[in-house]
């Protein structure tokens, strides 16, 4: 670690993180195993598609409550957006469409709009997942109708979330370098802040929260 | 029978509820009785169960003249030629027959029920003990061997009869226009075509659990024909718009004056 990295994330925020993550592809994969033919051998891999289904089940309810926390855990941060800034950033795209003069980038927080998009649609997919999912496992104790509305709805949740995590996966490594080690160590380059999100670096210089590596935490800055 | 896409036909007019076919079912499949409770009605036990393939239900209408009119029908699985089961079912444990019938490879079934919930006819049903789903396979045993189906077999009146598709659904509308007085054929016209078809001689409406109008409900339409392909091709459109983005718009770098004295990111 580089002296005068800053502190991005905590050791909780990446423990559920990597909880929702990782819970998430198993399901991803486990569900692509049951919903293509195709794709048989996965079930084969887990000794059989009755193995498949109960380790996609219970890894469900290992993912809703990761999603819980998640969600209690991140929504002040990243489920409100914050005006006029978001607003811009939305207008000019983030400046990852087109190329937008440095100075006329909007100065977004901790989390930028596109990120906090994702947030939502995991949260509103995620909770819509783990409920159609549940009744799906039981569907004998709903009604026809209201089993054949949760199929298509966690169809529908699956074609979402999977392409939200794959953007979500090349813009936290290879597309926004520098990007992956606030979910691995926890730092990020001052760098990295100042470029992505100024506003939130300035708000902790302001507040003196910022927390520098192998420094001091500083004191506010009136 | 071999080679044959197969029709069982239920003449419904000719049918006295002796229940023989019931019965025959069970002997043939194997299957268990169940321990029942006397609901008011001859019909026993109260509904399908996965010991039962095959139930005679019956039916008070109000004839003319205010009189009851007594109607039964065998009900059982209807074997879609474009079956929601069959489209649903994640292990492919159910399959056509080369019979043109549905029938369950038990060894591949996990019990997900996804069949009981897609099925526009109510007929797959679940035990628990063994985890997996039940329903009337048309006698395959019976099929391969040369011999009608056990409750063709045991029918006394000729109310059920199998035989090559054309031949059956062309008896059947003969039938129907024999009876007169709004007898219909029913089967034929849904889901492609069922390998069950019925002559009724009261209108559809009359018959409890008979769907008017059985096709594939549309959330599984939606759900198998739309989202499943609609998920490759999200996935594979936003992974390539991805290296596209990669390629020509470039990665998002730390601008340079924010860079730390080595030029670090």
């Amino acid at each position: 670690m580089k002296k005068g990295m800053i502190k991005a994330t905590s050791g909780f925020e990446r423990f559920v993180h990597w909880c929702l993550a990782l819970s998430c592809l198993l399901l991803i994969i486990t569900g692509m195993g049951m919903m293509y033919h195709s794709l048989d051998f996965i079930g084969g891999m887990m000794g059989g598609m009755g193995n498949l289904k109960t380790v996609h089940n219970w890894t469900g309810v290992f993912f809703g409550m990761a999603l819980l926390f998640a969600i209690v855990m991140w929504f002040r941060e990243a489920g409100i957006p914050s005006f006029p800034e978001d607003g811009k950033w939305i207008a000019c795209a983030g400046g990852y469409l087109w190329h937008v003069d440095k100075d006329k980038m909007p100065q977004v927080g901790k989390y930028n709009p596109g990120q906090k998009l994702f947030f939502l649609v995991v949260a509103v997919f995620g909770i819509i997942m783990v409920i159609s999912g549940y009744i799906m496992w039981f569907p004998l104790d709903f009604s026809t109708g209201t089993v054949r509305t949760m199929f298509v709805l966690h169809a529908l949740g699956f074609v979402i979330i999977l392409a939200f995590f794959i953007v979500h996966l090349y813009l936290a490594t290879i597309g926004v370098p520098g990007s992956a080690s606030a979910m691995f160590t926890g730092w990020v380059s001052r760098a990295w802040a100042k470029t992505n999100h100024p506003k939130w670096l300035r708000e902790m210089e302001e507040k003196g929260t910022l927390v520098t590596y192998g420094g001091e935490k500083r004191s506010g800055r009136a | 029978m071999n080679g044959l896409e197969l029709v069982k036909l239920i003449d419904l007019s000719r049918c006295t509820a002796c229940r023989g076919c019931q019965i025959a079912c069970k002997q043939w499949n194997n299957l268990p009785a169940s321990q029942t409770n006397n609901f008011g009605s001859y019909q026993n036990p109260p509904d399908l169960e996965w010991n039962t393939w095959t139930l005679i239900r019956f039916n008070e209408i109000e004839g003319q003249n205010g009189k009851v009119k007594w109607l039964f029908r065998k009900d059982g699985c209807m074997h879609c030629t474009d079956a929601a089961c069959v489209k649903v079912c994640p292990t492919q444990a159910l399959f056509y027959t080369e019979f043109g019938a549905v029938d369950i490879d038990y060894a591949r079934c996990i019990g997900c029920k996804e069949c009981i919930t897609a099925c526009p006819f109510h007929v797959p049903r679940y035990d628990k003990a063994t985890n997996v789903i039940y329903k009337c396979n048309l006698c395959y045993s019976r099929l391969r061997a040369n011999q009608p189906p056990a409750c063709v077999q045991s029918c006394p009146t000729g109310a059920l009869q199998i035989g090559a598709r054309d031949e059956m659904v062309r008896k059947a509308y003969q039938r129907a226009e024999e009876l007169g007085n709004g007898a219909t054929v029913y089967g034929d016209k849904f889901v492609e075509g069922t390998h069950v078809v019925y002559v009724l001689p009261e209108a559809v409406t009359v018959y409890d659990n008979l769907p008017e109008k059985p096709e594939i409900p549309a959330a599984i339409l939606v759900w198998k024909d739309v989202l499943k392909p609609a998920g490759l091709i999200a996935a594979g459109a936003v992974a390539g718009a991805a290296f596209l983005h990669y390629v020509t718009h470039g990665p998002k770098v730390p601008t340079e004056e924010n860079n730390n004295e080595k030029g670090e990111i």
